[in-house]
């Protein structure tokens, strides 16, 4: 029995382009309904915003002022243009681990290639602004602290850049781990009843799954909340140093 | 030994020692968060959000260990 079956990437329609195999996988049809998930819940939500809001656009307005308040706030009137980034990403990653939940749906965010693509982005994102705001020779410096003698500082500036390279690769496996986890303990539970060649220890499954399913709700938030709380936390600190 | 008896003993022994050391340090986290809460009640609300964030990195060493025994077992 193979734990990992159930996440395997199955070949729905084949496509080749110039020799590179970009077949849509179930897991890229996924992506793209959240994709169209997302993207026409805010549409439709924004084209009728009113004064007074409608059930929907509470909900839109929820997460956007809780972005706002909880991660943008250090920034003051700036992080306004970062809003919207932070906002897709969350919902993308929030609604991509909500619709891995729905039985013979593979969440998207439990490929590697996905959460890798996502962490590369917030990289690039962070340091290209940090190096327009500042420029070069300033954002270097400001890895390391500021106010230290020079040969602390020579030391701990490798230390340092192995911290930020170390960044998408932490972002890419907590959140592709998280999910691949949650499915790799339910496929295991549910297959004990194979294991032990036994229906009478069917009891044991069914409640543990109905428990790891409630908490993979409250993980598929965490999750999305920790990554866009990281991300937003690297691009303030990029455009915020001391100096 | 045979290396794929080694590799499922490594998965086993990593994955142990990661849970471990998890627990631990999320069953601090949470024992200091309630001290904090017990005797603040006013700012639960701030400190159940910085455990929250903080019980997530430190189950991200976990699962970090996770992937580890599952590629040694899946060798």
């Amino acid at each position: 029995m193979n734990t990992l079956e159930h996440l395997k990437q199955t070949e729905v329609i084949n496509v080749e382009v110039a020799g590179i195999d970009a077949s849509l996988t179930n897991g890229t049809l996924i992506l793209f309904l959240a994709v169209a998930l997302v993207v026409s819940f805010y549409f439709i939500v924004g084209r009728k915003a009113k004064l007074v809001p409608s059930l929907t656009q509470s909900a839109a307005e929820l997460i956007l002022d809780f972005i706002r308040s909880e991660m943008l706030s250090p920034l003051g009137r700036e992080g306004e243009k970062w809003l919207p980034f932070l906002v897709s990403l969350f919902s993308l990653i929030l609604v991509s681990n909500l619709l891995g939940l729905i039985p013979g749906f593979v969440p998207p965010t439990s490929n590697i290639n996905v959460t890798a693509t996502l962490a590369v982005i917030v990289f690039f994102t962070t340091h290209i602004t940090g190096l327009r705001k500042h420029g070069p020779w300033s954002y270097l410096k400001s890895i390391v602290p500021e106010g230290l003698p020079f040969f602390i500082a020579a030391f701990l500036f490798p230390l340092e850049l192995i911290g930020q390279l170390a960044r998408p690769f932490s972002l890419t496996v907590r959140l592709f781990a998280n999910l691949f986890a949650g499915h790799a303990i339910i496929i295991t539970l549910v297959s004990l009843i194979i294991i032990f060649k036994s229906f009478l220890i069917a009891p044991f499954p069914v409640i543990g799954n109905t428990a790891i399913m409630a908490f993979e709700i409250f993980v598929a938030f965490i999750q999305a909340f920790v990554f866009t709380y990281l991300s937003a936390s690297y691009i303030v600190g990029a455009l915020q140093t001391e100096h | 030994m045979e290396s794929a008896v080694s590799a499922y003993l490594g998965a086993a022994i990593s994955i142990g020692l990661a849970a471990l050391g998890t627990g631990l340090g999320i069953g601090m986290l949470a024992s200091k968060a309630m001290e904090g809460m017990a005797r603040q009640p006013e700012a639960s609300v701030n400190i159940r959000m910085s455990m929250i964030i903080a019980i997530a990195f430190v189950e991200a060493i976990a699962l970090y260990a996770l992937v580890v025994s599952l590629i040694l077992a899946t060798k």
